[in-house]
């Protein structure tokens, strides 16, 4: 199945993205494209056993994305105001 | 199924947008080629029988959720990505290289898998045929209860968040102790943050 492939490309290069990209932003874009490819293997799956399960969980999917962009870009916005940068290199207070 | 003609564009558009998103410099554009991405995958989704999660892709995903990346990235003025240094991002060819093998056995995997034997009665992945399941308190009605649920905390979380006197209110002691008699903890803290901006 040709989108399982795609899904496993994709999910490759969000990984890779979410890597080597240095703004928080752009780690968090990264991450969606990840999700997406998780999506995209699970309507796949549906698409091959004949279920529509798999679809519903793909609506909730999309449903959790939307609350963890907006709690997270929110959190971005607050770090920003605070720091005045969203440098994932710059914000390690939490590194040992 | 065939790969034929669809099936290999389809797929070069999916990765040539996704290596846009990782690799471009300007975070708008990268954000642009997002949207791309997700047209793309809803395309697929109504090639593969799931019409209302193809419209709900395109609505949510491209409509609302990197509309709100874009208003961020701009608000912050975060176009350009290329700013700090680590280890990390000096040595992309790691990542790369880790990316491959991620690829590597995730693709492995997912051409072992074997499609159970039988007629797949989808119904066009049309609203018809995903409502029932999604109502059913046997299946996943409770499931989207809590996922309601998610959504307004995380509408409050995100207001409270981004308020300016919750970050003041942060370094010493809390404005107002929370209410434990509340019905509705969430909404009475957000009633009582805007009471404190109108003071």
């Amino acid at each position: 199945m040709i989108w399982l492939v795609a899904s496993a490309l994709l999910f490759s290069i969000g990984a890779y993205g979410a890597l080597t990209r240095r703004t928080a932003i752009l780690v968090f874009l990264s991450i969606e494209l990840m999700l997406n490819a998780a999506a995209l293997s699970l309507i796949s799956f549906s698409k091959l056993t004949g279920s529509l399960d798999a679809q519903v969980v793909v609506l909730f999917i999309i449903a959790i994305a939307a609350a963890e962009v907006a709690v997270g870009l929110g959190l971005i916005v607050a770090i920003f105001r605070r720091r005045e940068t969203t440098s994932v290199d710059e914000l390690r207070q939490l590194r040992g | 199924m065939s790969v034929g003609f669809w099936e290999i564009l389809a797929l070069l558009l999916l990765a040539g947008t996704a290596i846009a998103v990782v690799r471009l410099q300007n975070a708008v554009h990268a954000a642009i080629a997002l949207i791309a991405n997700f047209l793309v995958v809803a395309g697929v989704y109504v090639a593969l029988e799931a019409r209302f999660v193809a419209m709900v892709q395109i609505i949510v995903y491209a409509g609302a959720i990197v509309v709100l990346f874009l208003f961020v990235i701009m608000l912050l003025s975060a176009a350009n990505a290329n700013v700090g240094q680590d280890l990390m991002p000096r040595l992309p060819w790691v990542a790369g290289l880790g990316a491959l093998g991620l690829a590597g056995v995730l693709i492995f995997a997912v051409t072992r898998f074997q499609p159970p034997t039988g007629p797949p009665s989808l119904g066009g992945g049309l609203p018809q045929a995903l409502g029932p399941l999604l109502y059913d308190p046997e299946k996943w009605l409770y499931a989207l209860l809590v996922v309601g649920f998610l959504l307004l905390v995380a509408t409050v979380a995100a207001v409270v968040l981004v308020e300016p006197e919750r970050i003041i209110a942060a370094t010493g002691h809390p404005a107002h102790p929370r209410r434990d008699d509340q019905p509705n903890p969430p909404l009475a803290e957000q009633k009582d943050e805007k009471a404190v901006v109108k003071r």
